[in-house]
C-alpha cells in the first residue's frame, strides 16, 4: 500500500507495525478464547476449492449440484485438498485426538462418517452461502460412529478465502436421550391402551359377534335351501356372499382390536381422520346404545388429511369417548347425549367430543391431564394424561372447557398433512 | 342379522315382517297381527326389554323370543321376568331358533297359519 506516498508509507508503517503488534497480541488472545471454547471447531482453507469454482463460474456453471454428480472425482479432490489449519481442544476431544496435529490435515476425516455431505458443503459453498448445518454422522478416530450437528460458516469476498469455520455438536447422548422418552410415551400409550381393551371388552365382543351370528344364520340357511328339492341356487349365492361379506367383517375388527394390543413402534402416515373417527366409534358403539346415549356425528364430507399414528389416534378419541359415556352414565343424566364433531381450519383440524354430563368441576381443571388424577370411581388418571401427550407428540394441543349448555367438551387439533 | 332371520324364515315358509327398530313395529303392532316376535334386546332406538315392557302395557299376549349377543345374566333374567317366551344368545343354533318360533306359533294360535314379526 501507499507505495508511492514514501512519508505516509513510513507513519503508516510505524503506524501499521504497532497495529500488527497489537493484532497479533489480539490473535494470540483470541487464539486462546477459541482453543478453550466448549464447541468443537476447525479452521479451513477452503481456497482450493475456490480456484476451482472461480473457473467453474468463470465457464458459466451455474448447476454446480449436477455438475458434483457428474464430476464426484472432484469432492474427492476436495476433501484432499482442503486443509484443516487450526483446530480447538473440543474438537481433539470429539475426534478421539490425541493431539491437535492429528487433526490438522486435508478435510477427508471430517466426511467419513457421512460421505456424501462433503457434496452439499461444496453446493453451499459455491452458491455464496454464509452458513449451511446439517445432521450427520462423524466417524472418530477409533472407529466410533457420533451424531452431530456439522455447521460450516463460509468466508465471502473480500474476506480471506483462507478461513472458513466448521463447528461439530455431538447430539449423540440427546438424541439416545430423545428416542429413550419416545419409547417410554410409546410402552404407556400401550399400556394405557391394553388397560382401555379391558374396558371396552363387552363392546368388543358384541360387535364380533354380529357378523358371526349373521354367518351362522346365513350358513344354515342356505344349508336348508340345498335340502330342499328345489334348490335354489340365486338364494344359496346370495347367502354365501354375505357369509364371505360378514367374515370379512369379522376379520376387520378383529385385526382392529389386535393394532390396539400389539406393541407397535408410532408410526406417521398420512391419514384421514374421518375413518379414525368411524374406527374408534366400533369400539365403543355397544357401549353407548347399551346406556341409551344418542350420539350425533357432525364431520364435513371431505377433509384434508393429517399425518400421524392411527392406533394412537383411535386410542384419543376411544378415551375421550369413555370419558362422556362414563360421566354420562355416573352422574346419570337425564338428557344423554354425546357429539362428536371435526373442524378444517387453514393448517389444523380440530376434533372436538361433547357430553351431556355434569361437566368439569372448576377446581379439577388444573390438574386434569396430570397422571393419576381421576375424578371416576374406577379411574386410573392415565387417560387423559396419555390423549395429551399423544396429541403433543402430533404436533397439536388438547383443551378442555365446559359447554355453554353445560357438560364438558374436550377439544384437540392435528396439524393438516404437509401444511 | 334381520336379513339373515328373513332369509331364514322364508327357507322354512313362515310368512314374516321385518322391522329395523322397535318404535316401527310398535306402530305396526295390533293385537292379533303377529303371532310371535323375534327381538333383539340391543336396538338402536329403545331396547328389546322395553319393547317386551311395553307390549306388556298394551295387553299384548304376544309371545316374544329374545335374541342377544350379551352374556350378562342380568339380562336374562329381566328378559324372563318380563315374560320372554325363549331366550337365545347370539350365535344360536337355527333349529332351536324355528322350534322356539314353531312352538309359540303353536300356542299362539294353534289352528291358524302364523304370522311373525322379526327385529333387528
Amino acid at each position: 500500500m501507499a507505495e508511492n506516498s514514501p512519508s505516509l508509507d513510513y507513519r503508516a508503517g510505524v503506524a501499521s507495525g504497532g497495529e500488527a503488534g497489537n493484532r497479533a497480541a489480539g490473535d494470540e488472545k483470541y487464539r486462546k478464547l477459541i482453543f478453550f471454547m466448549p464447541t468443537a471447531l476447525w479452521q479451513v482453507d477452503s481456497r482450493a476449492a475456490g480456484e476451482v469454482f472461480g473457473r467453474l463460474k468463470a465457464d458459466g456453471l451455474t448447476d454446480i449440484a449436477t455438475y458434483l454428480d457428474q464430476h464426484p472425482e472432484l469432492v474427492e479432490i476436495a476433501k484432499d485438498t482442503v486443509l484443516v489449519t487450526e483446530v480447538n481442544r473440543e474438537a481433539v476431544a470429539l475426534f478421539h485426538g490425541p493431539t491437535p496435529a492429528d487433526l490438522i490435515r486435508p478435510v477427508r476425516y471430517l466426511f467419513a462418517g457421512t460421505p456424501d455431505m462433503a457434496k452439499r458443503v461444496m453446493v453451499a459453498h459455491f452458491e455464496g452461502w454464509r452458513n449451511y448445518t446439517e445432521e450427520a454422522k462423524i466417524l472418530t478416530f477409533d472407529g466410533q460412529l457420533r451424531d452431530v450437528i456439522f455447521s460450516v460458516t463460509y468466508p465471502t469476498p473480500p474476506e480471506q478465502q483462507d478461513t472458513t469455520f466448521i463447528t461439530i455438536t455431538d447430539i449423540t447422548e440427546r438424541l439416545r436421550t430423545e428416542a429413550q422418552l419416545r419409547q417410554l410415551q410409546a410402552d404407556f400409550a400401550h399400556a394405557a391402551r391394553i388397560s382401555t381393551l379391558g374396558e371396552v371388552a363387552t363392546s368388543i365382543a358384541h360387535e364380533v359377534k354380529q357378523p358371526l351370528a349373521a354367518i351362522v344364520t346365513n350358513g344354515e340357511t342356505a344349508l336348508h335351501w340345498l335340502d330342499r328339492h328345489d334348490v335354489n341356487v340365486a338364494k344359496v349365492r346370495q347367502l354365501t356372499t354375505r357369509i364371505v361379506a360378514s367374515a370379512y367383517h369379522a376379520s376387520d375388527i378383529i385385526q382392529r382390536i389386535r393394532l390396539m394390543a400389539v406393541r407397535a413402534e408410532p408410526e406417521r402416515v398420512v391419514l384421514d381422520l374421518k375413518s379414525v373417527t368411524a374406527e374408534a366409534l366400533a369400539f365403543v358403539r355397544h357401549d353407548i346404545e347399551s346406556k341409551h346415549i344418542t350420539l350425533s356425528i357432525d364431520i364435513p364430507q371431505t377433509l384434508p388429511e393429517i399425518a400421524g399414528d392411527r392406533v394412537q389416534l383411535q386410542q384419543v378419541i376411544v378415551n375421550l369417548l369413555l370419558n362422556s359415556i362414563q360421566a354420562i352414565n355416573q352422574a346419570e343424566s337425564p338428557e344423554r347425549h354425546i357429539r362428536i364433531g371435526i373442524e378444517a381450519g387453514p393448517s389444523m383440524l380440530a376434533v372436538s367430543i361433547r357430553d351431556s354430563g355434569p361437566g368439569i368441576a372448576p377446581d379439577d381443571f388444573e390438574r386434569l391431564f396430570e397422571s393419576f388424577f381421576s375424578t371416576k370411581k374406577s379411574g386410573m388418571g392415565i387417560g387423559l394424561t396419555i390423549c395429551r401427550s399423544i396429541v403433543t407428540a402430533h404436533g397439536g394441543t388438547i383443551t378442555a372447557a365446559n359447554g355453554p349448555a353445560g357438560g364438558a367438551q374436550f377439544r384437540f387439533t392435528l396439524p393438516i398433512a404437509g401444511r | 342379522m334381520r336379513e339373515a332371520l328373513s332369509e331364514l324364515f322364508e327357507v322354512f315358509s313362515l310368512s314374516y315382517r321385518a322391522f329395523d327398530r322397535a318404535e316401527a313395529f310398535l306402530a305396526a303392532f295390533a293385537p292379533g297381527r303377529f303371532d310371535c316376535l323375534v327381538t333383539d334386546l340391543h336396538l338402536p332406538g329403545i331396547s328389546g326389554l322395553e319393547l317386551q315392557q311395553r307390549l306388556k302395557a298394551l295387553g299384548a299376549t304376544i309371545p316374544v323370543i329374545v335374541i342377544t349377543s350379551s352374556l350378562d345374566p342380568n339380562h336374562h333374567i329381566r328378559a324372563m321376568q318380563e315374560g320372554a317366551f325363549a331366550y337365545l344368545t347370539k350365535p344360536f343354533n337355527d333349529k332351536v331358533l324355528i322350534n322356539h318360533v314353531t312352538a309359540a306359533l303353536d300356542q299362539a294360535k294353534p289352528a291358524h297359519k302364523p304370522d311373525d314379526g322379526a327385529g333387528s
